[in-house]
């Protein structure tokens, strides 16, 4: 690979956890996971590991190594937000009950690779990012911990070198519906890089599908992602 | 996938249920009309169901959903009540005439717009031409007329003599109200305007919707949905509040709810409650085990006791020649817990798998399940009866809350039974010290169903009384069974037994009990008169005790398990033999 590339090769990384939730947007109050990992949950992953303005992350396949279980648990939240103006909230007066339908005992193998997001030179350069994920993965290095779905369900994770084979997916094939691809941000109300939401701010989808336990992420601009 | 999956059952029952815009209702009395318009007949519904007369159901356009003093003003579309039709007063005071007469001109005003914007249709334009013609008169000398007139605010609505149904569920007229209820809508959000968006069930865009229609489910408040965000409440994102955090377009929302609550209606045969928890069940396309899953696992009703075990045979095998095996069967299949929660409906557990899978682990619930009992015990046992001999004094509100979805999740997918239904099950033996038919049955599926999961070596309690089986706990269980025996034959009819005082203390901590009821079990048989009688159960104890060198200072939950089915079997057996003994003995 020369040093004017943008797209650095397949990379491989085992992920697993005792519980996951990919939370499904419509029952986002009273939980309930998508069957398999999310390409944004993916993302979520790798940026942990490795992540600099100058590269941004594509998935391309999601392996599913563990049979797709669900757990039922209600446990305590709080119900609201706390404004940034008040002098804060008590928990126990904002307590509330609610469900949650989760996964439990994962594991997936995440296939993804990053471009560049600027012109390749000497120190921003494809090869160097690489190395840079692989020595930091392996390492076990991250820049917070990655989580499966939400923040309480961490994550383990382990890099797949290329001349190792992949772990087994499990045999099974199922239309997955639509799934929540990604969220397509608009930056026009950005100010001194702090993100402000617009309504240009929407859910992308995209058909799931698993076959043969795997399950194929389409590109960000190709047409199967509905925008 | 769960909205999805409603979303098709709509699709599938398109020709059943509601299109948009649309309801079903009971319209007593109908008028039959002329292609002309001329008054053909008038034609009563109702059909005697007991002492009632129920009139039948047509699919109608929406209620207008009007109140206050101006309601006059908005008239349902084809259909009303004689007010508005036929501008009869509910009485002869001139306020009831005049309010008629305001009313009826809505009403004619109403299918005047529907006649001007399809000249062609037949059916309206003969609404129509009766509406501006005197046919009225005709219609009010009719025999039938009278007993229309008895009924307060009776319904009315229009059909023509040479067609089945009614003038308003025509295509043109569907199209119509399609149109105007979107422009409803459009009111309805105007202070928020419309959000396009990718729908997520449907995945095309559209208008998204706002609220989602309500689906109530017993035990949650009248207005309970399924996908409901509160504003303000930490779960607006990205800039968004409500459901427009989750797009889904007002005619997936509309289809998907609709499903949802066909599957819940009274008298729907898809449904199941059992505890809090409400279950719906549907198959991908019209499939007979759709009827025959609310057998299975539903309290029988009282007239048909059978009606389980029916359900079970057919499961066995094919219930006519010719109809394959389930077995194979690749229809998908999905069952969908819900819970209330306050003013939001909870998932408990979602189950999509196909009719063979969820048929074969079914029919292996009711395998691990069996288990010896009386004569007049049915043979199968209820999900709910199941998990009513686990709760506190049997109440059904007491049966722990996860539980009923943790077992429905686990016979439909196949894997091991929660531990907490064993331990729920022993704490409710030790605590009534009362080993019930179906608690031994929970008990013994927990067991047989684990064993065969994790492939242990241990030898499995069984169906019936197996002497080979050397498990301690098994083994202490019998003995305590024939103590008891032991006891009730010495001083028959009395009021308390070992069972009552030592239950808890011989499964849990076997030496603290055992040595105590050893020695009191020869005061018993000494007491007996018949000698040889003593002798034979006396050998029983010693076949029981035979290899078991020392009572274990305690049992783990699995053997106290072992320990309430093994004493079951002994007394199953008891009752058994004494059967057997009296053909035996001349």
């Amino acid at each position: 690979m020369d040093m004017a590339s943008t797209k650095s090769r397949m990379l491989r990384l085992k992920v697993w956890g005792d519980n996951a939730c990919f939370t499904r947007p419509e029952m986002k109050v009273e939980r309930v996971s998508y069957d398999v990992m999310t390409p944004s949950a993916a993302r979520g992953v790798l940026e942990a590991i490795l992540w600099k303005p100058a590269i941004r992350w594509q998935v391309d396949r999601i392996d599913v190594l563990k049979p797709i279980r669900w757990e039922s648990v209600r446990r305590n939240e709080v119900g609201s937000v706390m404004s940034p103006r008040t002098n804060g909230l008590f928990i126990e007066e904002q307590r509330q009950q609610r469900a949650g339908l989760f996964l439990r005992d994962v594991a997936y193998t995440i296939h993804a690779w990053f471009e560049m997001t600027v012109p390749p030179d000497e120190r921003n350069n494809v090869i160097k990012f690489q190395e840079m994920f692989i020595c930091r993965a392996s390492k076990g290095k991250c820049f917070n911990q990655p989580y499966l779905g939400t923040r309480e369900f961490s994550a383990g994770f382990e890099l797949i070198p290329h001349d190792q084979s992949l772990p087994e997916p499990i045999v099974e094939t199922r239309d997955l519906g639509f799934m929540l691809y990604d969220l397509c941000h608009d930056t026009s109300r950005d100010e001194g890089h702090v993100h402000t939401c617009t309504d240009g701010c929407r859910p992308s989808f995209f058909r799931a599908a698993l076959k043969d336990g795997r399950m194929m992420v389409p590109a960000r601009d190709s047409e199967e992602v509905r925008r | 996938m769960i909205l999805q999956a409603l979303h098709g059952l709509y699709v599938r029952k398109q020709d059943e249920l509601p299109p948009e815009g649309f309801e079903q209702k009971e319209i007593p009395f109908l008028i039959v009309l002329n292609g002309d318009g001329t008054f053909g007949d008038f034609q009563d519904t109702r059909n005697r169901s007991g002492k009632k007369l129920i009139a039948r159901q047509f699919r109608v356009p929406k209620d207008s959903g009007r109140s206050g003093k101006n309601a006059w003003q908005s008239a349902n579309l084809l259909w009303d009540h004689y007010g508005y039709v036929l501008c009869w007063p509910k009485s002869d005071s001139d306020a009831d005439k005049e309010m008629a007469r305001k009313q009826h001109g809505t009403f004619v005003e109403r299918v005047g717009e529907l006649a001007a914007a399809y000249p062609q249709d037949k059916g309206v334009q003969a609404v129509m031409r009766f509406l501006k013609s005197d046919e009225r008169e005709k219609l009010l000398e009719h025999p039938a007329w009278e007993e229309c007139r008895k009924i307060p605010g009776c319904n009315l609505s229009f059909r023509l003599s040479d067609e089945l149904s009614l003038v308003c569920e025509s295509d043109n007229v569907r199209e119509f109200v399609a149109k105007s209820s979107a422009q409803d809508d459009d009111e309805d959000d105007s202070t928020t305007g419309d959000v396009e968006g990718i729908c997520l069930v449907t995945g095309e865009s559209a208008t998204v919707a706002r609220l989602h229609p309500r689906t109530p489910i017993i035990g949650a408040k009248s207005n309970a949905k399924i996908v409901s965000f509160q504003k303000n409440m930490g779960f607006d994102s990205y800039g968004r509040q409500q459901s427009y955090n989750a797009p889904t377009s007002k005619g997936a929302a509309f289809a998907y709810t609709t499903a949802l609550n066909h599957l819940l209606a009274k008298e729907s045969r898809q449904k199941l409650l059992i505890g809090s928890d409400t279950m719906v069940f549907w198959a991908g396309e019209k499939h007979r085990v759709e009827d025959l899953f609310a057998d299975l696992f539903g309290e029988p009703a009282k007239e048909n006791l059978d009606q389980t075990t029916q359900a079970i045979r057919s499961l066995y095998t094919a219930p006519q020649a010719g109809t394959p095996p389930l077995d194979h069967d690749l229809t998908p299949f999905f069952v969908l817990g819900l819970a209330p929660n306050a003013a939001r409906i909870a998932v408990r557990f979602w189950h999509a798998g196909t009719v063979g899978e969820t048929a074969r682990h079914i029919r292996q619930h009711f395998d691990d399940c069996a288990v010896v009992h009386g004569p007049n015990q049915p043979e199968y046992l209820s999900l709910f009866r199941l998990l009513v001999s686990t709760a506190m004094q049997g109440k059904s509100e007491n049966i722990p809350p996860n539980l009923a979805g943790d077992l429905m999740k686990s016979i439909l997918a196949g894997t091991p039974y929660p531990q907490s239904l064993l331990s729920a099950a022993i704490r409710r033996c030790r605590a009534e010290r009362e080993i019930t038919y179906p608690r031994v049955s929970v008990i013994k599926a927990v067991l047989a169903r684990g064993t065969r999961y994790y492939t242990s070596n241990e030898q499995e309690v069984g169906m019936a009384l197996d002497v080979t089986n050397t498990n301690p706990g098994y083994r202490l269980g019998r003995l305590f069974a024939v103590l008891e025996k032991i006891q009730e034959e010495a001083s028959p009819g009395i009021n308390a037994t070992i069972r009552d005082r030592f239950y808890g203390a011989a499964s849990g901590t076997p030496v603290a009990a055992f040595p105590h009821l050893m020695k009191l079990k020869n005061h018993h048989l000494a007491k007996l008169e018949n000698r040889g009688r003593a002798v034979n159960l006396e050998k029983i104890v010693g076949e029981i005790m035979d290899g078991l060198d020392d009572f274990p200072t305690h049992l783990s939950l699995q053997d106290q398990g072992r320990f309430a089915v093994g004493y079951y079997h002994q007394r199953q057996d008891f009752f058994k033999k004494n059967e057997t003994t009296t053909n035996v003995n001349p």
